[in-house]
């Protein structure tokens, strides 16, 4: 019963890993760019989901994809107006352009949010299912993490506009020579980073208690994610997400919780050694 | 004598602080096969990136259709009518040759024309429908250069240039390529071919430039270029 537990605990927090990392794998796997500013904007989606929820009365749902349209947009802006001017340059460049704004993104939000823990709560109760104990609250940000995950991936397979970002992750001249306009492309891609980001903070304000200095805390598990998982394919998030989900929630049971993030990054460790392409290996969006 | 649909005059272009092309010279006329020929090292896929906006034209004339291309971007060159099958065909790797194609028409917006053309280019190359489904990059070298050309003529344009057509294909697989370029020529889409095989591009052009050192050397019809014993000695190897 306690292995069963564990294992839908670990579930239901994999899910939301994988679409934490998953718009910063993209970002990474297309424009060569290791978002430093991907954690800060989980947080600015949740607290900005909170308010509009605590502050406005606005249902959470609908926050959310406010929340999501309204951070692509300043994803976009972010890349068009600055980060596409270096995007060429060796990758500390954008690393340390990533922290700047992260910083500035950070200093501001413990200004306007301050420090204090905030949670959207939706008391929607408990279901027990024979022994097996799953809040309802996290089922549905599970729910809704795959959901975006999934949509995510539809869009990158179906539409146009996802055609042209494997595209210019895949070969950026030919992209060119196809019409496709590699600085609206990259600022797509960083906008739907963010989106996913700001989604996914808004869906963790859902669950768990949301505080401003998580910021690293979310860089740090999209890192392990995309390592475990390997960089830039949706389902190499996926696997990735899970795995950590699931190694969090057994060493928490078996070491102590405060071991649990020590494990995700013993394994990233012992990966980056054994398998340095990720469990899935760099194949595109398939 | 009508205006050509391609009008190149003194065109200068290269990478950094390194000219490649020290004023080419060339004319393209409405629904044409021509090609462009000379060694490796002599400017032709320069030439190329130049006219599909690749690479930066650092002085010289690109007229097309009467309008000044030279300056512009990529993608407002394709939309006007030039595709460029790049060397080594770049397909994209992880997706299906089907999308590969619809990236060619990813400038336009014309739904049902876009299937239609789609149908078209599986009609010349049936091998491709066969495969639609297929990672493009899966096929065998032929058939990439199937896919290739068919996803630059997806764009529809008006002059589809293609770069080393013949490169590390089959003589029996070049000629099939052959048969269709002339098949769609006559559709009225003018075709630039590009070649360091001089015998191929012969045969399929009826009129050819000759490209040394960034500079057009001669020019003419196809045939009587194959007479010239100077080509006959350097390129053709007789």
């Amino acid at each position: 019963m306690l292995y069963v537990q564990m294992l839908v605990n670990g579930i239901m927090l994999g899910a939301l890993y994988a679409c934490l990392a998953i718009g910063f794998s993209l970002v990474w796997g297309v424009l060569n760019v290791i978002n430093m500013l991907h954690g800060s904007l989980l947080v600015l989606g949740g607290y900005l989901t909170y308010t509009a929820w605590h502050d406005y009365g606005v249902h959470p749902l609908i926050a959310l994809f406010a929340v999501a349209f309204a951070l692509f947009l300043l994803g976009y802006a972010i890349q068009r107006i600055l980060i596409n001017r270096v995007v060429d340059m060796p990758v500390l460049v954008t690393m340390t352009l990533t922290f700047a704004l992260d910083l500035i993104l950070y200093n501001f939000m413990i200004v306007y949010f301050t420090a204090t823990p905030v949670r959207v709560t939706l008391n929607l109760g408990v279901i027990d299912a024979g022994g097996i104990f799953v809040p309802v609250d996290r089922l549905a940000g599970m729910v809704l993490a795959l959901l975006l995950t999934g949509l995510l991936y539809v869009v990158l397979r179906r539409s146009r506009i996802g055609r042209a970002i494997v595209a210019v992750r895949m070969d950026r001249s030919a992209a060119m020579l196809m019409g496709i306009r590699v600085e609206h492309i990259y600022a797509i891609t960083f906008g739907i980073g963010a989106l996913m980001a700001g989604a996914t903070g808004a869906v963790f304000a859902m669950v768990y208690p949301m505080t401003t200095d998580l910021d690293f805390t979310f860089l740090g598990k999209a890192f392990i994610v995309c390592i475990i998982g390997g960089l830039g394919s949706v389902q190499g998030a996926l696997v990735g997400g899970l795995v950590l989900g699931l190694v969090e929630s057994i060493a928490g049971q078996f070491l102590g919780p405060q071991y649990a993030l020590t494990a995700g990054f013993a394994l990233m460790l012992v990966l980056l050694v054994a398998m340095p392409t990720g469990l899935t290996g760099v194949k595109g969006f398939e | 004598m009508p205006e050509p649909l391609l009008k190149v005059e003194s065109l200068h272009a290269g990478y950094g602080e390194v000219r490649v092309l020290w004023g080419v010279d060339i004319d393209i006329e409405a629904g044409e096969i021509a090609c462009i020929v000379g060694s490796n090292g002599a400017g032709k896929t320069t030439l190329l990136r130049a006219l599909s906006g690749l690479v930066a034209v650092s002085s010289g004339k690109l007229l097309f259709d009467g309008v000044e291309l030279a300056g512009l971007p990529a993608d407002q060159i394709l939309a006007r009518g030039i595709a460029h099958v790049p060397e080594g065909r770049r397909l994209f790797r992880g997706m299906s040759v089907r999308d590969n194609l619809l990236l060619g028409a990813y400038l336009r917006s014309d739904k049902v024309e876009i299937h239609r053309d789609l149908d078209y280019v599986f009609s010349i190359f049936p091998i491709l429908k066969e495969r639609q489904h297929q990672d493009a990059t899966t096929l065998s070298g032929g058939e990439q250069q199937m896919c290739a050309v068919a996803r630059g003529i997806m764009s529809r344009p008006r002059l589809l240039m293609i770069d080393e057509l013949s490169l590390g294909l089959a003589p029996r697989m070049v000629e099939r390529l052959g048969e269709a370029l002339i098949e769609v020529n006559k559709i009225g889409l003018a075709i630039l071919i590009v070649e360091q095989d001089v015998m191929t591009a012969f045969e399929l052009a009826r009129r050819g430039f000759v490209i040394e050192t960034g500079v057009v050397r001669m020019r003419g019809n196809t045939q009587m270029l194959a007479k010239d014993p100077m080509i006959r000695q350097a390129y053709l190897g007789l």
